[in-house]
Protein backbone atom coordinates (compact mmCIF):
# COMPACT_ATOMS: atom_id res chain seq x y z
CA UNK A 1 0.00 0.00 0.00
CA UNK A 2 2.57 2.30 1.16
CA UNK A 3 4.63 1.34 -1.90
CA UNK A 4 1.81 2.84 -4.67
CA UNK A 5 1.43 5.89 -2.64
CA UNK A 6 5.32 6.53 -3.43
CA UNK A 7 4.59 5.68 -6.87
CA UNK A 8 1.88 8.03 -7.10
CA UNK A 9 3.84 10.92 -5.54
CA UNK A 10 6.73 10.27 -7.91
CA UNK A 11 4.22 10.80 -10.56
CA UNK A 12 2.72 13.99 -9.07
CA UNK A 13 6.22 15.44 -8.64
CA UNK A 14 7.37 14.91 -11.83
CA UNK A 15 4.08 16.11 -13.48
CA UNK A 16 4.47 19.12 -11.38
CA UNK A 17 8.15 19.75 -12.59
CA UNK A 18 7.78 19.02 -16.12
CA UNK A 19 4.80 21.81 -15.83
CA UNK A 20 7.34 24.27 -14.35
CA UNK A 21 9.88 23.57 -16.82
CA UNK A 22 7.48 24.17 -19.82
CA UNK A 23 7.13 27.24 -18.33
CA UNK A 24 10.30 28.49 -17.88
CA UNK A 25 11.13 27.05 -21.27
CA UNK A 26 8.58 29.26 -22.14
CA UNK A 27 9.62 32.02 -21.12
CA UNK A 28 13.40 31.47 -21.77
CA UNK A 29 12.41 31.24 -25.24
CA UNK A 30 10.45 35.06 -25.14
CA UNK A 31 13.59 36.59 -23.87
CA UNK A 32 15.65 34.68 -26.63
CA UNK A 33 13.39 36.22 -29.20
CA UNK A 34 12.99 39.48 -27.93
CA UNK A 35 17.28 39.56 -27.16
CA UNK A 36 17.79 38.88 -30.65
CA UNK A 37 15.42 41.31 -31.76
CA UNK A 38 17.00 43.92 -29.72
CA UNK A 39 20.62 43.19 -31.23
CA UNK A 40 19.37 43.09 -34.09
CA UNK A 41 17.64 46.56 -33.54
CA UNK A 42 21.07 47.98 -32.25
CA UNK A 43 19.60 48.85 -28.91
CA UNK A 44 22.55 47.09 -26.70
CA UNK A 45 25.93 48.20 -25.90
CA UNK A 46 28.72 44.93 -26.72
CA UNK A 47 28.98 44.18 -23.30
CA UNK A 48 24.97 44.09 -22.45
CA UNK A 49 24.89 41.70 -25.61
CA UNK A 50 27.65 39.95 -24.07
CA UNK A 51 26.06 39.50 -21.19
CA UNK A 52 22.87 38.80 -21.91
CA UNK A 53 23.89 36.19 -24.74
CA UNK A 54 25.91 34.14 -21.69
CA UNK A 55 23.06 34.46 -19.49
CA UNK A 56 20.57 32.92 -22.31
CA UNK A 57 23.50 30.35 -22.68
CA UNK A 58 23.40 29.33 -19.30
CA UNK A 59 19.55 29.34 -18.38
CA UNK A 60 19.54 26.97 -21.57
CA UNK A 61 22.49 24.60 -20.74
CA UNK A 62 20.81 24.66 -17.67
CA UNK A 63 17.17 23.33 -18.75
CA UNK A 64 18.58 20.56 -20.47
CA UNK A 65 20.45 19.27 -17.79
CA UNK A 66 17.01 19.72 -16.26
CA UNK A 67 15.04 18.21 -18.54
CA UNK A 68 17.43 15.18 -18.48
CA UNK A 69 17.41 14.74 -14.56
CA UNK A 70 13.93 14.74 -14.99
CA UNK A 71 13.58 12.04 -17.90
CA UNK A 72 11.90 14.43 -20.09
CA UNK A 73 12.50 15.23 -23.73
CA UNK A 74 12.59 18.75 -24.93
CA UNK A 75 9.24 17.86 -26.89
CA UNK A 76 7.49 16.91 -23.71
CA UNK A 77 8.05 20.66 -22.77
CA UNK A 78 4.63 21.74 -24.97
CA UNK A 79 1.23 22.01 -23.91
CA UNK A 80 -0.98 21.72 -26.86
CA UNK A 81 -3.29 24.60 -26.90
CA UNK A 82 -5.89 22.56 -29.34
CA UNK A 83 -6.81 24.69 -31.84
CA UNK A 84 -4.22 27.81 -30.86
CA UNK A 85 -1.63 25.10 -31.88
CA UNK A 86 1.55 24.31 -29.51
CA UNK A 87 2.30 26.52 -26.80
CA UNK A 88 6.04 26.82 -27.67
CA UNK A 89 6.19 27.53 -31.00
CA UNK A 90 8.76 24.85 -32.76
CA UNK A 91 11.08 22.50 -31.67
CA UNK A 92 13.95 24.12 -31.27
CA UNK B 1 -33.47 1.14 -35.77
CA UNK B 2 -32.70 3.26 -38.84
CA UNK B 3 -30.53 3.10 -41.80
CA UNK B 4 -26.85 3.60 -41.72
CA UNK B 5 -25.92 4.65 -45.30
CA UNK B 6 -22.20 2.92 -46.34
CA UNK B 7 -21.63 3.37 -50.26
CA UNK B 8 -23.57 3.77 -53.60
CA UNK B 9 -22.81 1.35 -56.05
CA UNK B 10 -24.37 0.35 -59.74
CA UNK B 11 -23.41 -2.84 -60.15
CA UNK B 12 -23.59 -4.29 -57.32
CA UNK B 13 -25.11 -8.07 -56.69
CA UNK B 14 -24.45 -9.14 -53.49
CA UNK B 15 -23.54 -7.58 -49.87
CA UNK B 16 -20.28 -7.12 -49.79
CA UNK B 17 -18.46 -9.93 -47.73
CA UNK B 18 -17.69 -8.35 -44.45
CA UNK B 19 -16.47 -10.34 -41.72
CA UNK B 20 -17.14 -8.09 -38.72
CA UNK B 21 -20.65 -7.35 -40.46
CA UNK B 22 -21.71 -3.17 -40.12
CA UNK B 23 -21.61 -0.53 -37.59
CA UNK B 24 -22.57 -1.78 -34.46
CA UNK B 25 -21.89 -5.43 -36.14
CA UNK B 26 -25.19 -5.20 -38.19
CA UNK B 27 -25.59 -7.34 -41.52
CA UNK B 28 -25.09 -5.97 -44.25
CA UNK B 29 -28.28 -5.44 -47.28
CA UNK B 30 -28.65 -3.74 -50.24
CA UNK B 31 -31.29 -1.09 -51.03
CA UNK B 32 -31.52 -0.44 -55.06
CA UNK B 33 -33.69 1.81 -56.81
CA UNK B 34 -33.29 3.91 -60.01
CA UNK B 35 -30.39 1.05 -61.45
CA UNK B 36 -28.23 2.28 -58.37
CA UNK B 37 -27.57 0.30 -54.83
CA UNK B 38 -26.71 1.36 -51.48
CA UNK B 39 -25.12 -0.85 -48.62
CA UNK B 40 -27.03 -0.38 -45.75
CA UNK B 41 -27.20 -1.69 -42.07
CA UNK B 42 -29.43 -1.42 -39.35
CA UNK B 43 -27.89 0.63 -36.58
CA UNK B 44 -29.36 1.79 -32.88
CA UNK B 45 -30.88 4.81 -33.48
CA UNK B 46 -30.46 6.38 -30.20
CA UNK B 47 -26.51 6.48 -31.13
CA UNK B 48 -26.73 8.21 -34.17
CA UNK B 49 -30.16 10.63 -32.97
CA UNK B 50 -27.83 12.86 -30.92
CA UNK B 51 -24.07 12.53 -32.42
CA UNK B 52 -22.55 15.49 -30.74
CA UNK B 53 -22.64 13.73 -27.32
CA UNK B 54 -20.23 11.16 -28.98
CA UNK B 55 -18.43 13.71 -30.60
CA UNK B 56 -15.72 13.60 -27.88
CA UNK B 57 -16.38 9.80 -27.74
CA UNK B 58 -12.87 8.83 -29.69
CA UNK B 59 -13.47 5.06 -28.98
CA UNK B 60 -16.94 4.68 -30.55
CA UNK B 61 -16.03 7.49 -33.19
CA UNK B 62 -12.93 5.04 -34.42
CA UNK B 63 -15.15 1.86 -34.01
CA UNK B 64 -17.66 3.60 -36.46
CA UNK B 65 -15.11 4.90 -38.60
CA UNK B 66 -13.59 1.08 -38.50
CA UNK B 67 -16.70 -0.80 -39.54
CA UNK B 68 -17.68 2.07 -42.16
CA UNK B 69 -14.23 1.53 -43.76
CA UNK B 70 -14.30 -2.06 -44.05
CA UNK B 71 -17.63 -1.80 -45.56
CA UNK B 72 -16.70 0.64 -48.10
CA UNK B 73 -13.02 -1.01 -48.76
CA UNK B 74 -15.04 -4.13 -49.73
CA UNK B 75 -17.14 -2.67 -52.19
CA UNK B 76 -14.67 -0.95 -53.83
CA UNK B 77 -12.41 -3.90 -53.97
CA UNK B 78 -14.07 -5.23 -56.71
CA UNK B 79 -16.87 -2.03 -57.92
CA UNK B 80 -17.13 1.37 -58.41
CA UNK B 81 -17.96 3.20 -55.63
CA UNK B 82 -19.28 6.37 -54.25
CA UNK B 83 -18.87 6.31 -50.75
CA UNK B 84 -20.76 8.26 -47.87
CA UNK B 85 -19.28 10.67 -45.68
CA UNK B 86 -18.79 8.59 -42.30
CA UNK B 87 -22.25 8.51 -39.65
CA UNK B 88 -25.14 8.65 -43.16
CA UNK B 89 -28.16 7.77 -41.80
CA UNK B 90 -32.14 7.62 -42.48
CA UNK B 91 -34.78 7.04 -40.89
CA UNK B 92 -35.50 3.94 -42.73
CA UNK B 93 -34.85 2.17 -46.56
CA UNK B 94 -37.61 4.16 -47.73
CA UNK B 95 -35.90 7.40 -47.46
CA UNK B 96 -32.87 5.91 -48.83
CA UNK B 97 -34.80 4.68 -51.76
CA UNK B 98 -36.02 8.45 -52.31
CA UNK B 99 -31.98 9.70 -52.02
CA UNK B 100 -30.70 7.33 -54.61
CA UNK B 101 -34.28 8.86 -56.68
CA UNK B 102 -33.31 12.54 -56.10
CA UNK B 103 -29.53 12.66 -56.22
CA UNK B 104 -29.26 9.69 -59.11
CA UNK B 105 -27.46 12.08 -61.29
CA UNK B 106 -24.80 13.21 -58.95
CA UNK B 107 -24.18 9.91 -57.83
CA UNK B 108 -23.77 8.57 -61.34
CA UNK B 109 -21.32 11.46 -62.53
CA UNK B 110 -19.55 10.36 -59.06
CA UNK B 111 -19.28 6.82 -60.13
CA UNK B 112 -18.74 7.98 -63.77
CA UNK B 113 -16.07 9.69 -62.15
CA UNK B 114 -14.32 7.31 -59.75
CA UNK B 115 -14.80 4.04 -61.92
CA UNK B 116 -11.33 2.23 -63.12
CA UNK B 117 -9.45 5.41 -60.12
CA UNK B 118 -8.59 5.25 -56.67
CA UNK B 119 -7.75 7.78 -53.76
CA UNK B 120 -3.73 7.95 -53.02
CA UNK B 121 -2.59 10.65 -50.55
CA UNK B 122 0.59 12.00 -50.09
CA UNK B 123 1.61 14.13 -47.26
CA UNK B 124 4.64 15.68 -47.05
CA UNK B 125 7.04 16.62 -43.83
CA UNK B 126 9.60 19.22 -42.97
CA UNK B 127 12.57 17.01 -42.62
CA UNK B 128 13.67 16.19 -38.96
CA UNK B 129 16.80 18.03 -38.83
CA UNK B 130 16.49 20.67 -41.13
CA UNK B 131 16.16 23.35 -38.83
CA UNK B 132 19.05 21.97 -36.76
CA UNK B 133 21.91 21.92 -39.01
CA UNK B 134 22.86 25.63 -38.22
CA UNK B 135 23.55 24.06 -34.35
CA UNK B 136 27.14 23.18 -34.19
CA UNK B 137 29.63 23.53 -31.60
CA UNK B 138 29.01 25.54 -28.20
CA UNK B 139 29.49 29.54 -28.93
CA UNK B 140 32.68 30.79 -27.90
CA UNK B 141 30.79 33.64 -26.04
CA UNK B 142 27.47 35.29 -25.25
CA UNK B 143 27.47 37.70 -28.30
CA UNK B 144 28.46 34.55 -30.55
CA UNK B 145 25.34 32.30 -28.96
CA UNK B 146 22.73 35.34 -29.49
CA UNK B 147 24.16 35.16 -33.15
CA UNK B 148 24.05 31.24 -33.68
CA UNK B 149 20.24 31.14 -32.21
CA UNK B 150 19.54 34.07 -34.54
CA UNK B 151 20.37 31.94 -37.12
CA UNK B 152 19.14 28.72 -36.10
CA UNK B 153 15.56 30.34 -35.88
CA UNK B 154 15.93 31.58 -39.20
CA UNK B 155 17.15 28.59 -40.79
CA UNK B 156 14.31 27.28 -39.02
CA UNK B 157 11.98 29.85 -40.43
CA UNK B 158 13.47 29.13 -43.95
CA UNK B 159 13.62 25.66 -43.79
CA UNK B 160 9.70 25.53 -43.70
CA UNK B 161 9.71 27.94 -46.36
CA UNK B 162 11.55 25.80 -48.49
CA UNK B 163 9.63 22.61 -47.88
CA UNK B 164 6.31 24.38 -48.43
CA UNK B 165 7.48 25.33 -51.64
CA UNK B 166 8.68 22.05 -52.39
CA UNK B 167 5.45 20.74 -51.13
CA UNK B 168 3.79 22.79 -53.64
CA UNK B 169 6.17 21.33 -56.89
CA UNK B 170 5.22 17.93 -55.47
CA UNK B 171 1.65 18.06 -55.10
CA UNK B 172 1.82 19.99 -59.15
CA UNK B 173 4.05 17.01 -60.09
CA UNK B 174 1.36 14.20 -58.43
CA UNK B 175 -2.03 16.40 -59.82
CA UNK B 176 -0.26 16.24 -63.15
CA UNK B 177 -0.77 12.19 -63.48
CA UNK B 178 -4.16 12.40 -61.64
CA UNK B 179 -7.72 12.83 -62.47
CA UNK B 180 -8.63 15.10 -59.92
CA UNK B 181 -6.80 17.01 -57.02
CA UNK B 182 -7.70 17.94 -53.73
CA UNK B 183 -5.65 20.06 -50.80
CA UNK B 184 -6.80 18.96 -47.53
CA UNK B 185 -5.59 20.94 -44.58
CA UNK B 186 -2.41 19.75 -42.90
CA UNK B 187 -3.26 17.94 -40.06
CA UNK B 188 -2.11 18.72 -36.50
CA UNK B 189 1.21 16.79 -35.02
CA UNK B 190 -1.68 15.11 -32.44
CA UNK B 191 -2.90 13.65 -35.53
CA UNK B 192 0.07 12.43 -37.23
CA UNK B 193 1.86 11.22 -34.05
CA UNK B 194 5.02 12.52 -35.62
CA UNK B 195 7.27 15.61 -34.64
CA UNK B 196 7.47 17.59 -38.07
CA UNK B 197 5.29 19.91 -39.55
CA UNK B 198 3.15 18.64 -42.13
CA UNK B 199 3.40 21.29 -45.01
CA UNK B 200 1.20 18.97 -47.53
CA UNK B 201 -2.34 16.32 -47.10
CA UNK B 202 -2.80 16.17 -50.51
CA UNK B 203 -5.78 13.80 -52.52
CA UNK B 204 -5.04 12.40 -55.83
CA UNK B 205 -7.88 10.50 -57.61
CA UNK B 206 -5.81 8.47 -59.81
CA UNK B 207 -6.13 6.02 -63.05
CA UNK B 208 -5.21 2.52 -61.78
CA UNK B 209 -2.87 2.29 -65.24
CA UNK B 210 -0.77 5.40 -63.51
CA UNK B 211 -0.68 4.15 -59.71
CA UNK B 212 2.97 2.98 -60.73
CA UNK B 213 3.98 5.91 -61.78
CA UNK B 214 2.53 7.86 -58.83
CA UNK B 215 4.12 5.66 -56.66
CA UNK B 216 7.54 5.94 -58.46
CA UNK B 217 7.25 9.82 -58.62
CA UNK B 218 6.65 9.55 -54.86
CA UNK B 219 10.11 7.91 -54.07
CA UNK B 220 11.85 9.93 -56.79
CA UNK B 221 10.85 13.11 -54.76
CA UNK B 222 11.40 11.60 -51.59
CA UNK B 223 15.18 10.25 -52.12
CA UNK B 224 16.17 13.31 -53.71
CA UNK B 225 13.95 15.56 -52.53
CA UNK B 226 14.77 17.61 -49.01
CA UNK B 227 11.11 16.65 -47.45
CA UNK B 228 9.77 13.60 -46.32
CA UNK B 229 7.15 12.49 -48.51
CA UNK B 230 4.50 9.68 -47.42
CA UNK B 231 2.21 7.47 -49.81
CA UNK B 232 -1.22 5.98 -48.84
CA UNK B 233 -3.24 4.21 -50.77
CA UNK B 234 -5.09 2.87 -52.78
CA UNK B 235 -8.05 4.39 -51.12
CA UNK B 236 -11.67 4.32 -52.07
CA UNK B 237 -12.40 8.07 -53.46
CA UNK B 238 -13.30 9.45 -49.87
CA UNK B 239 -12.36 12.81 -51.19
CA UNK B 240 -14.10 12.69 -54.44
CA UNK B 241 -17.35 11.54 -54.05
CA UNK B 242 -18.96 14.88 -52.78
CA UNK B 243 -21.73 16.41 -53.61
CA UNK B 244 -23.68 13.41 -53.57
CA UNK B 245 -25.79 13.06 -51.39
Amino acid sequence: MSERIEIDKDAVRRDLMKLVLTIVELLRQLMERQAIRRVENCELTEEQEEDLGTALMLLSDAMDELTEQFGLTPADLNLDLGPLGPLLPRDR
Amino acid sequence: MITYLYAVGRDLERVPDVGSGGVGGGALRLVGEAGLQAVVSDVDREAFEDLDAHREDLAWLASVARAHHGVVEAVGRAHAVAPLALATVYLDDDRVRAVLRESHEAFTAVLDRVDGRDEWGVKAYVRPGAARAAAGERPSSGAAYLRARRDALRAGDAAVADAEREAEAVDAAVSALAVESRRHPPQDRSLTGRTEQMVLNGAYLVDRSAAAEVRALVEERSRTGSIDLELTGPWAPYSFAGGAA
